[in-house]
């Protein structure tokens, strides 16, 4: 608070000294903003000027035109909330910095709006983002998500799960596990007529998370035993929280996300379920991944990983 | 002005204004259309001279249909605009001149509304796409099944705007269309045509206005010129009342509220995208043979009478001793004046005065009031007297606390009905606990299956009784199981409900739906300051701001009053805040207006695009333009907003609420244009002049040869239309450069359609009459008016003592009601096809069996008259409540002696006939045929036929249980019917 008195006095101060300089600022003053606004982007402009060699005080100029221009692109974002392409506003943000706007108003944009609208039932923020990350998740989209946003601590710079992370997902997993079973009871037992994925899904989501589904077409699956004839067909991954809980394959996304599902079932067939980190193939690397076991551990023969929510993004890009 | 509750308002208020068209088809003989012709009286028995088209009401449903499939190409688009403009000829056959005006270049006090509008449908379309696109993905995830996606380029509807090429093609294509109508069809022979197209500035129907109130200030002109203006827009109504010509009637769409749409991702009808399921479609008809065609009828229209609504106002504005004498016509100016304070599209409407809460009663009534003090009119002309409006604002100012207060206990106890309504329903749907079946199960009375004596009480019972005790095993059992299962180490234990999640409370059944947060609450104290505050960013005690936006909003309301009476003062003057002032804000607004800016232009076209669109529609501008609403370095990027905020400010629904948009500083824009303008193509460079109107005239029309003359002698200089030529038009003729001329084939600018070579045609550019500088067009009566017939009940009727008052339901007071003759009710008969049956039902001999195979067969066009609709009934020139006393009574004669054999016997002996039929039907087919006949017809009935089939279903259940016999009451005595 105190820098922006000092902010606003320092120019109510240097236009004091230069009279002529205020009144021409003034001219560039909109009808209809109020005086915080003004004074907001009077600061702005005056900050700036220097960045525009060619304004000169008093004389009208296409550089001039710009720099106001700017100023008022950054007074919409802050007052009316406003938001432009990327480019620019990164530029008015560099421009803005240290102008200091007290109880700016809160706008919220259309898309915002409406994305809380859209899903009435969401329970956090968090679930809003994976189920637009679902939404995107295609397969060609695979290696381009920013993985950084699904792990919710703080990714550690080695690539991996962190090594508490299957204490954190325990509880979870464990009322998962009741919901799975009684959803299961109620539907007749394990069997194979179940849709195992809705099965799943509504568990999860009952448990207020959402399921992560990664679909790969099998052509796109580098290092496959060389006598296989299968070309066609997807193959599915399906994480939740980011561990691992089953791979399936079939002739479209459908079928084999309904297989990987039914993988995962498989796990809450025992008395428990364990979230455990271990070493698996992903992209030809070893790697350390969360997955999801039931009590005995089964031999070690687990599918490569689809996705890898561990990586910081650096890595990410120079794995592609 | 966009605000449909004011329609829907005023239609409610004044229901006689409504007069619903009757539109002659065209007759299709063998696949040839036979069009209608259009010379013959206009079977609304009225006759009007001028017809004037806001085109832009014409182009959006045409080229975006809501409710049919969209045009695939602009060709199909132009051909939809002629058919639509062939329709509304037909309906309203004018005889003196057609004027069609697309809006050009808006003054700059529309351009924010404007350009809130193509931001918004740019965003809306965008985020169509990315629902569209997630519920797909879920769909599909859950199994759903979705017609393959569409790869049809969406039609930008942000086109339709001055200065795109869209616009130019329209231009060409209507020059066709005119000089094709001109030259082929009779009905035209004689109309003079106007079009004004978007290359020149004005909105459609401020140009039509213009164009009116030009014509009308010069001594040619006809006092007693009958007008009809064409389109939806509210504001149509109050420019209508602001001519103040006698005979000015509106036709537009019947308005429906509520249409159904298909969802936009499978679309079927019947849920929005957010419910699709993607289940398959369902088959429309048996053989899906419907399954193009909306269930909705096509799109009807109604004329809005102006002088019915002079009427109703002359009766709620009069005011008896007043200070000064009262002139009606000045009144009406008032009233008109006052509905702006209430919306209008190029201000914020005040918050106090909301239309759905009565605010035009409330601001009449207040001006009832105050007129007294004020000493005098609010307006005169279009010219605003400041301080009577003071006055005015004060006093909705005193009651602006109670009315936000009121506000709010409104939408409290609408809410807490809607709550207790849903759990009604809710409660309807459960049902009961415990239903006996089979045997016993619940029918609903008055089906068509009949009840049947019980058998075997004992085993149905214990049938029953198995049942439910079985479903409790079921229950047991599978607890049980869960709880084996589970080995103990769940804590939880079996519940009752097989679904131990329990069920989760579904977001509806909790307080409804999440309300937008208001943080103005301005039904609590201190609401004044809070408003300021989240509005405007400013303390309440910024006297000066405060002062400013009243002034801009005084402004508004001169400027917006005159542009209605006078035409557009100021090109440059808008509205620079997005929200209204509170009514007790206006205070000393005496010296806050005194004249707007003389001598402004209008934007040119191109600006203009730059000024509306967003971005996204960049695609319509030229490369180097369009640059400057996208790249970092322009110096108007911040016009350019790619996402922004919209406030609800109280309302519910996004597009009821206020889009946040920055404002165009019109100094920077014609700077940064400056640069780019050398970039234009010469194309681009005619498209970005101001053009001109153009009148086209046929042949016979007197005015045809004059014309010629002028090409012939190619006069350079304007001419004067002689005034005797053209029903006293007058207006400034200029030579056309590319022009239309008899003779001179005219090559058709759509592939589908044939180059007229004979054409007979001629257009020449044509200006309204000038006024000097400084003129005032007078808002009075002309001399020489006679105004039309008085509609309403006189409030005296009753004390006259004469005839029962009979309402007049179309324009002519004496409409000859029609009747239908003998053959007339056989061949509605025949397609109705009912009849038959209902003879059936009544005449125990079965119907031949040719009747029988003509049942399904839709009804002839030719020969037979379709009735599909209720109201085609005018078809027949009958008033609609002529069917109700008259027509079942014949109806049900002919019904009962459907065949000739019968009708002589009946003729004869009808009481006799009477009792025969019923004891005939007690002993046998009558009961029976009651029950078939009821089972072929309920499905699929309208609201007439309804009415009727009730009547008949009342006499056949009379029928059934009188003959049958089971101890049910003996018919009461039939009053409705006369049996003899």
């Amino acid at each position: 608070m105190a820098e922006e008195r000092s902010g606003e006095d320092i120019v109510s101060e240097y236009l004091g000294q230069n009279p002529q300089l205020a009144q021409w600022v003034d001219t560039f003053r909109g009808y209809c903003e109020s005086n915080k606004q003004w004074f907001a982007r009077r600061e702005f402009i005056l900050r700036n000027m220097e960045a525009f060699p060619t304004v000169e005080p008093g004389v009208p100029s296409s550089s001039l035109d710009r720099l106001l221009s700017l100023s008022m692109v950054w007074a919409n974002h802050i007052f009316l909330g406003c938001s432009y392409p990327q480019a620019v506003m990164e530029k008015i943000k560099e421009m803005g910095e240290g102008i200091v706007v007290q109880d700016a108003p809160v706008h919220k944009t259309r898309k915002d709006e409406v994305m809380s609208k859209g899903k009435r039932s969401a329970t956090a923020e968090g679930d809003i983002d994976s189920c637009v990350k679902r939404a995107k998740c295609g397969p060609n989209e695979l290696d381009s998500r920013p993985a950084g946003r699904t792990a919710t601590r703080p990714v550690s710079q080695k690539a991996g799960p962190p090594p508490q992370a299957p204490a954190e997902h325990q509880p979870f997993f464990n009322r998962l596990y009741k919901a799975v079973a009684w959803k299961l009871v109620s539907a007749g037992g394990f069997g194979p007529n179940l849709d195992h994925f809705e099965i799943l899904r509504s568990c999860v989501e009952s448990c207020k998370q959402t399921l992560t589904c990664v679909f790969v077409p099998l052509k796109d699956i580098t290092g496959l035993p060389a006598g296989r004839t299968q070309k066609e067909g997807h193959v599915c991954e399906i994480r939740c929280q980011t561990v691992y809980m089953g791979t399936g394959y079939g002739r479209d996304e459908a079928a084999a996300r309904a297989m990987a599902s039914k993988e995962a079932l498989k796990a809450f067939q025992g008395r428990k379920v364990t979230v455990k980190i271990c070493r698996r193939r992903y992209k030809g690397k070893d790697v350390e991944d969360l997955m999801l076991f039931d009590e005995q551990p089964r031999s070690q023969g687990f599918p490569p990983a689809l996705s890898y929510p561990f990586q910081d993004e650096q890595l990410d890009e120079g794995s592609l | 002005m966009g605000v449909p509750a004011f329609f829907r308002w005023l239609s409610r208020k004044y229901p006689s204004i409504i007069v619903h068209c009757v539109e002659e088809k065209g007759k299709e003989c063998n696949g040839v259309r036979i069009p209608v012709d259009t010379t013959k009286p206009n079977p609304n028995e009225v006759e009007f001279d001028n017809l004037y088209l806001d085109m832009n009401g014409i182009i959006h449903p045409c080229t975006h249909p809501e409710d049919k499939p969209a045009p695939k190409n602009e060709d199909e688009m132009m051909v939809a605009i002629f058919e639509y403009i062939d329709r509304l000829f037909n309906i309203v056959r004018p005889r003196r001149v057609l004027y069609m005006a697309i809006d050009g270049v808006a003054p700059r006090a529309k351009m924010n509304q404007q350009r809130s509008r193509r931001f918004r449908a740019s965003k809306e379309g965008v985020e169509l796409v990315e629902e569209k696109n997630r519920m797909r993905e879920e769909i599909i995830q859950r199994g759903g099944y979705l017609p393959p996606e569409e790869i049809k380029e969406r039609f930008d509807s942000n086109c339709i705007t001055p200065g795109t090429e869209f616009m130019d093609n329209l231009a060409h294509c209507l020059r066709y269309y005119v000089a094709d109508r001109l030259s082929n069809d009779p009905g035209w022979r004689n109309v003079t045509v106007f079009l004004s197209d978007a290359s020149v500035p004005g909105e459609g129907e401020h140009k039509i206005m213009d164009f009116v109130r030009r014509q009308r200030a010069q001594p040619n002109h006809d006092p007693n010129t009958h007008h009809c203006l064409c389109g939806a827009d509210a504001d149509l109504i109050m420019l209508g009342l602001a001519t103040h010509e006698p005979n000015f009637t509106i036709i537009r769409e019947e308005f429906k509220p509520n249409k159904p749409r298909p969802c936009a991702l499978c679309g079927q009808m019947g849920h929005e995208i957010k419910d699709c399921q993607g289940t398959a479609r369902e088959k429309q008809g048996q053989h899906d043979e419907f399954a193009d065609t909306m269930p909705a009828a096509e799109q009807e229209f109604i004329f809005i009478r102006l002088c019915v609504l002079r009427e109703y106002l002359a009766r709620e504005l009069t005011m008896a001793s007043l200070p000064f004498p009262f002139d009606f016509e000045r009144s009406v100016d008032d009233w008109v004046f006052m509905c702006f304070f209430v919306g209008n599209d190029f201000l914020p409407h005040l918050p106090s005065l909301e239309i759905r809460e009565g605010a035009i009663d409330r601001l009449v009534n207040i001006y009832k009031d105050v007129v007294h003090k004020t000493g005098g009119y609010l307006t005169q002309n279009g010219y605003v007297n400041l301080e009577r409006v003071e006055m005015i604002m004060q006093a909705v100012g005193v009651a602006e606390d109670n009315i936000f207060k009121k506000r709010k206990e409104d939408d409290e106890s609408f809410k807490r009905r809607m709550k207790e309504k849903r759990k009604r329903m809710k409660a309807e749907q459960q049902g009961p606990a415990y239903l006996t079946t089979g045997q016993f199960a619940p029918h609903a009375l008055g089906r068509r299956d009949r009840p049947e004596p019980v058998q075997n009480a004992r085993h149905q019972a214990y049938d029953m009784r198995m049942q439910s005790r079985e479903q409790h095993n079921k229950d047991a059992a599978q607890s049980l199981k869960a709880m084996i299962r589970n080995g103990g180490n769940s804590s939880a234990g079996p519940s009752d409900s097989s679904d131990s999640r329990g069920v989760k409370r579904k977001a509806e059944d909790s307080d409804s739906e999440p309300e937008p947060e208001d943080n103005v609450r301005l039904w609590e104290e201190g609401w004044k300051q809070r408003y300021y505050k989240t509005k405007f960013d400013v303390e309440v005690t910024d006297e000066d701001f405060r002062k400013k936006v009243v002034k801009s909003y005084v402004e508004g309301l001169c400027w917006v009053l005159r542009y209605y009476y006078q035409g557009c003062a100021s090109w440059k003057w808008y509205f620079p805040f997005h929200y209204a002032p509170f009514a007790s804000d206006f205070k000393d607004i005496k010296d806050m207006f005194t004249e707007f800016e003389k001598e402004t232009k209008p934007f040119k076209p191109l600006e203009q695009l730059m000024g509306v669109f967003p971005a996204a529609s960049g695609n319509f501008l030229p490369q180097t333009w369009r640059n400057l609403m996208t790249s970092p370095v322009s110096s108007i990027i911040d016009f350019y907003p790619d996402d922004f905020a919209i406030d609800l400010n109280g309302k519910k629904y996004a597009w009821q609420g206020v889009a946040l948009l920055p404002f165009v500083d019109e100094r920077r824009l014609r700077a940064a244009l400056a640069d780019v303008y050398p970039d234009l193509t010469p194309e681009e460079v005619k498209r970005n002049s101001l053009g001109s109107d153009i009148m086209f005239v046929g042949k016979s029309h007197p005015l045809s040869d004059f014309i010629h003359e002028l090409y012939r002698a190619e006069t350079q200089e304007g001419t004067e239309i002689p005034v005797e030529l053209c029903h006293g038009i007058q207006g400034t003729l200029n030579l056309d450069d590319d022009p239309i001329l008899p003779d001179k084939p005219v090559r058709s600018p759509i592939p589908m359609l044939r180059d007229i070579s004979q054409n007979s045609a001629i257009g020449v550019k044509f200006k309204d009459p000038h006024y000097a500088d400084g003129f005032v067009f007078k808002a009075v009566l002309l001399p020489g008016a006679k105004i039309p017939n008085k509609v309403l009940k006189p409030g005296d009727w009753e004390k006259g003592n004469r005839e029962p008052w009979r309402p007049q339901l179309g324009f002519n007071p004496n409409r000859q009601q029609a009747h239908l003759d003998q053959s007339g009710f056989r061949a509605l008969g025949h397609s109705l096809n009912r009849n038959q049956h209902g003879g059936g039902q009544y005449s125990n001999t079965p119907p031949p069996s040719n009747y029988q195979h003509g049942n399904y067969r839709p009804p002839h066009s030719g020969g037979h008259q379709p009735f599909p609709h209720s109201r085609q009934n005018s078809l027949l020139g009958a008033p609609p409540s002529f069917h109700q006393p008259q027509y079942p009574r014949q109806q049900q004669q002919y019904g009962r002696g459907g065949h000739g054999w019968d009708r002589t016997m009946q003729s004869q002996q009808s009481a006799y006939q009477q009792n025969m039929s019923r004891g005939r039907g007690g002993g046998g087919g009558g009961g029976g045929g009651g029950g078939g006949y009821q089972q072929r017809y309920d499905h699929r009935r309208d609201d007439w036929h309804d009415r009727r089939d009730d009547r008949r279903d009342n006499r056949g259940q009379q029928h059934q249980g009188y003959s049958s016999g089971r101890g049910y009451p003996p018919p009461p005595p039939s009053r409705r019917y006369n049996w003899n």
